[in-house]
């Protein structure tokens, strides 16, 4: 039973230190390449491309389910877009609330019979609607089939070669298109998707659709996912992105060539984690077929997102993401640990499969059953120590040196005393916060083996969004606007 | 190995503790540097503003104090993204004659990709005619960022020999489309000359390059030179020749768009159909409104949107009328027409 318990220790101290051994490699990669970035910014003539009528057009995809409270904030940002040519092509899944209607009052929408390519199924649409005082803003009204669904039917109504796919939800930096873009612009013929970083708008301001002052959250749960966001994107991100595995783009800012999304058949309906799958599906349509491409992830353009505030919905989320994660995974495992996948299926396939979906079990299992077993006295103290260095003091340098590149690259967060928190939140992030998201990753995985289904409800307080409503005046367009009574 | 781990901790605080030093340092280090170029720059603008307007051919006659230097050139080179004519002359007189450009010049055969880069935009903003040479030898840089750069900067300088270079770059492939394109757009409607002579070119590509320009900074007279293209060998050349004469007008081409309307490819017939709709060629309707009903999606959007230019009353009575027959290009463009739209 000792020698049980201490080859059980011996295992978890060994999954620390090769876990948080890999993103320390990743740390110094990701430090290397964001610093290249930097040094390239000064001419990445995003200003020049911003008037140019070469850059090709982009349609912007939204969909929305019941998104009455800031649908019209989020267009109207979205079609204050600097980028020389796009569209906003907004599909509302089935709401039940006053999505369009206030899209509609907003807008000046009239009915237009838009036509639509059959290249990806999708629930059927039930109107389509174009704004007379911004042709530009298409709606799309249709049966609820959820947001893969939704963004199937958006890109069948895309005009343009590339598609953008941003959540409802999200605030988009006016240039943030441009940037994401940027990739496309120099090799448009290799670059098949792109993705940006996503940042936790919770306690900025934001005006008109804007965040004009970046700030911390107040809420400390919110402060310690801006610190994750860091590791995810900075250092985790970055790096997939160079080993040209980069497994994830951002279902809430990610940018994919038309052509390519529908060769593949669109996304995938019967998962939580529609975007993943997708951008994995996408490399191995391109690996099997030979072809030269490229899947970038782009440190620049920004969208700005509303984290949790509560345990619940940030215990929903993960277990959502988890769920996601393995559902794409377990779809794709043919890649995993095949030569023919290249980084993909050689690094970042078993990365995933060992350290972001099995993992966390390993990790509850080290965070309960060590203390517990030197406390009884079957562990040797010595474990003890050896877990806690492995497992939180390296991941305490971690977490600071993702503060760091955050520090050296774009430092959005520019006060002193915000500064000093962070550092702060960094130290604590791997005392309570690291272990509760393991405990709710743990739980996804149950929820996977259960063959759980469905998103569940996010609690939000709303980013940037009126306070009051007014009431919708439903004024007659020409056409029925369907609102569930 | 457990053994090995309080030596870790012990690694772990050492390496801890000096980062969060040099991020406190940097931290302030950064903010000062912020508030010292503001400091110079509001010291130097007086400065900038008098060689602007010609009341100070040289405002660093008198010596300037430390890092007012470089805070002169930033706050000119700004200004010399803005101005034009006599103001912007000067500036790029100044840079040339505080060896400046000559300082840039050297730094684009720096063995880092990334100075060069940066002495080509540098270039490319201090506005200076004499740059153009060195900056067109860019254009062969073995960095991507350096060629578009490059190509960025001699748009900004406007200088007519640029354009056969720039076409060549574009021709290639290996300076980005919109930059490099942008570029060409910058040199004005005195770049046609050049282009229209490269219409002879032996490469398609180059020929395509020139035809699309043309398009876009020629006018009308112009219009009849790209006729001939219509009958181009490449696809690539046919259409964009279409979509050009769109844009200058169609008046002289019209007997051949009618040709590329029934073409095998599918972008040609779409660009075919965009030039018919602007020319308003009454003949081609029902050419149009049966490719609208059954070409590739792509194309039969453009016949019906074409058609809506040239019969919109006849558009909307088809689509209205038998809206399963007519096809979702032309009901679309029948609702378009009945709202006003486009």
């Amino acid at each position: 039973m000792h020698a049980a318990v201490e080859i059980l220790g011996l295992i978890t101290i060994s999954y620390f230190l090769a876990l948080n051994g890999t993103y320390l490699v990743f740390t110094l990669l990701s430090w290397r390449d964001l610093s290249q970035h930097l040094r390239r910014r000064p001419f990445s003539a995003v200003d020049d491309a911003l008037r140019s009528p070469f850059a090709p057009p982009i349609s912007v995809l939204v969909p929305a389910y019941n998104e009455q409270t800031g649908i019209v904030e989020s267009v109207r940002s979205l079609l204050a877009l600097r980028y020389p040519q796009h569209e906003v092509v907004v599909v509302s899944d089935g709401s039940t609330d006053h999505t369009v209607v206030r899209l509609a009052e907003a807008y000046d929408l009239v009915p237009v019979r838009v036509a639509m390519r059959d290249a990806i199924a999708h629930q059927p649409v039930v109107q389509t609607w174009v704004s007379r005082s911004d042709p530009r803003l298409t709606v799309i009204e249709k049966r609820n089939g959820g947001k893969a669904d939704a963004l199937n039917c958006g890109i069948c109504a895309a005009r343009y070669p590339y598609v953008c796919s941003i959540d409802a939800d999200t605030l988009i930096e006016e240039d943030a298109l441009l940037r994401v873009a940027k990739p496309v612009l120099e090799d448009p013929d290799r670059v098949i998707a792109t993705g940006g970083i996503v940042r936790i708008a919770n306690g900025c301001r934001i005006e008109r659709g804007q965040v004009t002052d970046v700030a911390l959250p107040r809420s400390r749960l919110a402060t310690l996912q801006v610190v994750e966001y860091f590791r995810a994107f900075l250092v985790g991100r970055v790096v997939w992105s160079r080993l040209r595995s980069l497994m994830i783009i951002s279902g809430a800012f990610g940018l994919f060539k038309r052509s390519a999304v529908e060769a593949v058949g669109g996304y995938w309906t019967e998962t939580v984690g529609e975007d993943a799958e997708l951008v994995v599906r996408l490399h191995r349509h391109m690996r099997e077929r030979g072809e030269d491409y490229r899947i970038e992830f782009v440190p620049d353009p920004v969208c700005w997102t509303e984290a949790p505030e509560d345990f619940r919905t940030l215990g929903r989320q993960r277990r959502r993401w988890q769920r996601g994660l393995g559902e794409t995974l377990w779809r794709h495992r043919a890649v995993t640990a095949k030569p023919r996948y290249g980084a993909l299926g050689m690094v970042a396939a078993p990365f995933f499969w060992l350290f972001e979906l099995i993992g966390p079990m390993i990790e509850v299992l080290g965070y309960v059953g060590i203390p517990i077993a030197a406390a009884l006295g079957i562990l040797d103290v010595k474990f003890l120590i050896g877990f806690l260095v492995a497992a939180v003091a390296l991941g305490m340098l971690l977490s600071i040196a993702a503060l760091a590149l955050e520090e050296i690259s774009f430092r959005r967060h520019s006060r002193h005393r915000e500064a000093a928190r962070l550092l702060v939140y960094a130290i604590f992030d791997n005392l309570g916060y690291r272990q509760l998201t393991g405990l709710y990753r743990v739980a996804g995985m149950v929820d996977l083996c259960r063959r759980k289904s469905g998103w569940g409800d996010m609690r939000r307080r709303g980013i940037g969004r009126a306070a009051e409503l007014e009431p919708v005046t439903e004024r007659p367009v020409g056409g029925s606007v369907a609102v569930a009574e | 190995m457990i053994e090995l781990l309080p030596a870790l901790a012990a690694a772990l605080v050492l390496a801890t503790l000096p980062l969060i030093a040099a991020l406190l340092v940097r931290r302030i280090r950064v903010a000062y540097r912020e508030r010292r170029r503001a400091r110079l720059e509001r010291r130097v603008e007086p400065l900038a503003l008098r060689l602007v307007d010609g009341e100070d051919a040289d405002p660093t006659a008198e010596p300037l104090g430390s890092g007012e230097g470089v805070a002169l050139a930033e706050v000119l080179t700004r200004y010399a993204q803005v101005l034009n004519g006599t103001a912007r002359a000067r500036i790029a007189e100044f840079f040339e004659r505080s060896g400046a450009v000559a300082e840039q010049e050297r730094r684009l055969r720096s063995r880092r990709a990334w100075r060069r880069a940066i002495a080509a935009k540098t270039l490319g903003d201090m506005r200076s005619p004499a740059a153009s040479g060195p900056l067109v030898s860019c254009l062969d840089d073995e960095d991507a960022a350096v060629r578009s750069t490059a190509a960025r900067s001699l748009g900004n300088l406007g200088d007519l020999d640029a354009v056969e270079p720039l076409v060549n770059v574009l021709a290639d492939g290996t300076a980005p489309h919109a930059v490099a394109g942008y570029a060409l757009l910058e040199l004005g409607s005195g770049a046609v000359p050049t282009l229209v002579g490269l219409l002879e070119s032996e490469r398609e590509e180059v020929r395509a390059v020139a035809v699309e320009l043309i398009g876009r900074l020629g006018c009308a007279r112009d219009a009849a030179l790209l006729v001939e293209c219509l009958d181009d060998d490449s696809a690539e050349v046919r259409a964009r020749a279409s979509r050009a004469l769109g844009r200058l007008g169609a008046g002289p081409a019209v007997a051949k768009l009618r040709r590329a309307l029934v073409e095998p490819v599918p972008f040609i017939r779409a660009a075919a159909a965009v030039g018919i709709g602007r020319a308003g060629d009454a003949e081609s309707l029902d050419t149009l409104l049966e490719h609208a009903r059954v070409d590739s999606f792509a194309s039969a959007r453009a016949a019906a949107r074409a058609a809506s230019e040239i019969a919109p009353q006849q558009v909307a009575e088809i689509g209205d009328a038998d809206p399963s027959a007519a096809g979702p290009h032309l009901v679309e463009a029948a609702d378009r027409i009945a709202w006003g739209l486009d």
